[in-house]
């Protein structure tokens, strides 16, 4: 299932930003959908890089900047939640500069 | 005597442990992202120690702070200095952390003893020094197994191979970092390294660095118009091309991946919002990676001249490490070799699955002594201090302990997306633990001594996110939405719950119930109410009413189209409803201010008139069981609603007053008293109902077993807890009738069914047949069908008697279309 979820994940991301309102509501619904299958999809796109958070594979560029940012995404982070006990199936796979 | 059990993988790129049990083999996952390996990295940032994925990719980001492939220098001088900590460490030290985190894998119980496996090449003071870090990690006794014997043995257990002949095999072990290759000979369950070779900087980084360079960098110059592409991507000055690598040697080892099973692959690439598609085929990942497995063929082939050995003695070539996935080494291995190629097992774990088996037959030498870590766990004296409702993405964990300690802690999210790795404090600490939206999060905290052996540990620290909170307005009712239900008649689902706090906002999905024809007449209504999800939906204060009138649509609705409902409560209460119908694009926004009330004439009187009868059904019923003070009380209440539906004619043309108000008011009034008499009993009478069936079903399908069936009632009865526990009539006589579907399909199995089906049809009167004297003929047939005992002809004649009938009985399972139109 991970595995759709990435190709979901990269269908919405290779869609031209003028045409992202068209498919808007699918995307809405598919993670919805996701959700009620107990999925969680994350897209961690501009968050502040956290070498804590041991959700995501960054690479990461250099070190001349004080504050890293995941920058781009590659592969989102997926949990499966299943009574009521959630876990990690994915990692995101991330570019931080 | 114990058996020592736990095995360990200390390898170079990465290290895993699994454990021996009743013959079979445990793999412990890594809790922080749940895989079977570990990478051997070793990383110093912000105070913290990481290991594992974390420290590795903080290698480009802080080199002088990163430690890795440590193994090669075990038993050695080397020193490495942590910039960090302004200390010096050495292999033994990052090892000792490896096999420290390996072994919290574990959870409860707390390994003494464990195999670990060393390279062939280690001598005795680098197997000392493996030995020592085990040691430091806790561990009281370690057995040390070379890494080609442990392979064998995970491939002679995994296959039951007899190991009492004498035979030659060969482990070929390519991993991400390293090859090496061993001879290991067996005689007679002794196995023993005859010789190896290898290469400490062959692997499989190698082949994805070739695939960047030379398949898809000539493509890409082609594309972008550039040159040298390759050069200013690792030169480490160029950081825009660097970033482009970085991404291309992920794709990469993807399409190496996949290359694995399939002959084709291909890699996209968004540059500069250009796309960019390129085709990888097998054949070419063979050509390019030709001359890295050749090397490793002469290797082997060396290794093999060497001891003398030929060809034919190598009785199995068997398999480690991830990048011999790649067909075309097993190809080459045996069009060199000729000898068996074995990849029966996953040749990631092969290593940690084959000291775990030695493990296991393996007794411990030394008596666990009782571990004293146990009593220091009971330690009280430290106070955990944090909110446990937050709607913050990060909340923050105070921790006191007393007496002035100094120590270690570490923090790790149950679901494995957080961890703060070992992190040095005094008396107190501070972290911000970050927090998955909209759930909740489960923590475990540790506290370690200096030694780092653990003191303190609190399992399921819970911090619920935007679940509650603590400063908005709570909801005083639930707020529901009416839907059909597939019997003709309508319930309530619950948007919000009551004592959710202000603002609120939700989407849902529901389907149309009927289909409503442009110009029909007919309407979409959607009607959201406030008071009790449970209660009939009547009798609750409608808030938001919004007719969709078939007038209006552009295009016809379909019975099954979807449809998409935003609400927005604000913290002033206003409705704020987003209606979207994908079908028709059909998009409608309505704000409902709390201070304006809905009532539709059109719907109060249905509401009325349909209470009646059921107000009319309950007296009967309650009549016939000489309940007669709750007659009494029920004919008051239809009293009333006669009364309204009266002055509701007289309101028809009434548009100013707001009688109509009065009149809904006065509905609900007379709705509530209405549940509260026969709520409970209807309620009750329903559940009694499904149960019944329940067992009967149960009974029918323990005498005649049908698999399909089976499954159905299965899937239905593991919801129950869900449906039973509703308070939902509405629901719970839905599902009834999948019950009754079923027993209706257990019935007909049985072909005596048919025979009754038959005079049902025979009974009815000629004349409600197109043909008459047809069928007649069809009776007498039947008859003798039956006499004759011929089932499928009886079926026959059911079939076209039914096809004679005028009008066509109704399927009593059919989903009823709906009032309202949203299901």
């Amino acid at each position: 299932m991970k595995d759709i979820i990435t190709q979901i994940f990269e269908i919405e991301h290779k869609i031209k930003k003028e045409d992202q309102s068209v498919f808007k509501r699918n995307f809405q619904r598919i993670y919805h959908e996701l959700e009620l299958n107990g999925y969680i999809v994350i897209n961690p796109v501009g968050q502040r890089y956290d070498e804590r958070d041991v959700s995501i594979e960054a690479n990461i560029l250099n070190d001349l900047k004080a504050s890293l940012m995941i920058t781009k995404v590659l592969k989102p982070i997926i949990y499966k939640e299943e009574d009521g006990k959630r876990v990690l199936i994915q990692k995101a796979v991330v570019i931080v500069e | 005597m114990e058996n020592i059990n736990f095995g360990i993988d200390l390898g170079t790129t990465n290290s895993g442990i699994g454990k021996f049990q009743s013959g079979k083999i445990q793999l412990y996952k890594n809790p922080v992202g749940f895989k079977d390996t570990l990478p051997s990295v070793v990383a110093y940032r912000n105070e913290r120690i990481l290991i594992g994925d974390k420290a590795r990719e903080l290698a480009i980001l802080q080199p002088g702070n990163v430690f890795s492939s440590f193994k090669r220098k075990m038993g050695s001088e080397h020193h490495y200095e942590v910039k960090a900590l302004k200390e010096n460490k050495t292999a033994v030290d990052f090892s000792a952390l490896i096999l420290r985190e390996l072994l919290s894998f574990v959870g409860d119980e707390k390994p003494t003893s464990a195999v670990i496996t060393i390279p062939a090449s280690f001598d005795t003071i680098q197997s000392n020094a493996t030995k020592l870090a085990g040691h430091q990690a806790g561990l009281t006794e370690v057995v040390l197994l070379q890494e080609p014997i442990a392979a064998c043995l995970a491939y002679a257990n995994t296959q039951n191979i007899d190991l009492d002949d004498t035979k030659i095999w060969l482990v070929y072990d390519f991993g991400g970092g390293t090859f090496d290759v061993a001879l290991v000979k067996i005689d007679h369950r002794e196995l023993k390294v005859i010789d190896h070779e290898g290469n400490n900087f062959l692997g499989g980084l190698d082949i994805d660095h070739l695939i960047v360079e030379h398949l898809i960098c000539p493509i890409l110059e082609k594309q972008l118009d550039v040159s040298q592409l390759w050069k200013s991507m690792v030169s480490a000055e160029n950081a825009p091309h660097y970033k482009m690598f970085v991404e291309l040697l992920y794709k990469a080892e993807e399409a190496k991946k996949e290359l694995s099973l399939k002959e084709k692959a291909f890699i996209e690439l968004d540059l500069d919002e250009r796309l960019i598609e390129i085709e990888l085929n097998r054949t070419q990942l063979n050509e390019l990676i030709h001359k890295k497995v050749e090397e490793t063929i002469r290797l082997t082939q060396h290794l093999l001249e060497k001891n003398n050995i030929e060809h034919e003695e190598i009785e199995r070539i068997i398999l480690v490490g991830g990048t011999t996935y790649i067909p075309y080494i097993k190809e080459r291995l045996f069009a060199s070799f000729g000898s068996v190629i074995d990849s029966s097992i996953d040749p990631t774990t092969a290593i940690i699955v084959g000291a775990s088996y030695y493990a296991g037959t393996k007794m411990k030498l030394l008596k666990s002594a009782s571990v004293p870590e146990n009593e220091a766990i009971k330690r009280t004296d430290v106070k955990l201090v944090y909110e446990i409702n937050s709607q913050d993405s990060e909340e923050l964990l105070t921790a006191l302990v007393a007496n002035d300690f100094s120590g270690y802690y570490r923090i790790i999210r149950t679901d494995g997306g957080f961890d703060t790795g070992m992190t040095p404090f005094h008396s107190r600490f501070n972290e911000f633990l970050k927090l998955i939206p909209k759930s909740i999060n489960f923590f475990g905290v540790k506290i370690f001594d200096q030694t780092q052996q653990l003191i303190f540990e609190k399992d399921n620290l819970s911090i619920n996110h935007g679940i509650y909170n603590i400063s908005g307005q709570p909801l005083p009712n639930d707020i529901c939405l009416e839907l059909d239900d597939n019997l003709g008649t309508t319930y309530l689902e619950r948007i919000f719950r009551k004592n959710d706090i202000l603002p609120l906002s939700k989407k849902i999905y529901k389907t149309i119930s009927k289909t409503i024809l442009k110009g029909s007449g007919e309407k979409l209504i959607i009607n959201i109410v406030e008071g009790k999800a449970e209660t009939s939906p009547a009798s609750n204060l409608c808030i938001g009413y919004l007719e969709i009138d078939a007038a209006d649509l552009d295009a016809n609705l379909l019975k099954g189209s979807d449809l998409e409902i935003d609400f927005e409560i604000s913290e002033s209460r206003d409705l704020k409803v987003g209606l979207y119908i994908s079908a028709i694009d059909l998009e409608i926004n309505e704000v409902f201010n709390a201070s304006t009330r809905q009532v539709s004439l059109d719907k109060l009187r249905t509401e009325l008139e349909q209470s009646l009868q059921n107000i009319e059904y309950e007296i009967e019923i309650f009549g016939h069981h000489e309940r007669f003070d709750i007659v009494d009380l029920l004919d008051e209440i239809r009293i009333e609603v006669i009364e309204l539906l009266k002055i509701l004619i007289d309101l028809e043309d009434d548009v100013v007053t707001d009688k109509i108000y009065n009149v809904d008011e006065r509905k609900r009034k007379a709705f509530q008293q209405f549940d509260q008499l026969v709520r409970k009993k209807n309620l009750v009478g329903e559940i009694e109902e499904y149960q019944a069936l329940k067992i009967e079903i149960k009974e029918e399908l323990f005498l005649k077993p049908n698999a399909r069936l089976e499954q159905v009632f299965n899937n239905l009865v593991k919801k129950e807890q869900q449906f039973l526990n509703s308070d939902q009539i509405s629901v719970i006589k839905s599902k009834t009738k999948e019950l009754q579907k079923i027993a209706h399909e257990l019935y007909y199995q049985n072909d005596e069914a048919y025979v009754n089906l038959f005079y049902q049809y025979a009974c009815k009167d000629l004349a409600e047949y197109s043909n008459e004297g047809q069928a007649k003929n069809l009776i007498t047939k039947g008859e003798h069908a039956i006499a004759a005992g011929s089932y499928p002809e009886v079926k026959a004649i059911i079939s076209s008697m039914y096809n004679l009938l005028k009008v066509k009985p109704k399927d009593y399972f059919e989903d009823k279309n709906g009032t309202l139109g949203l299901r």
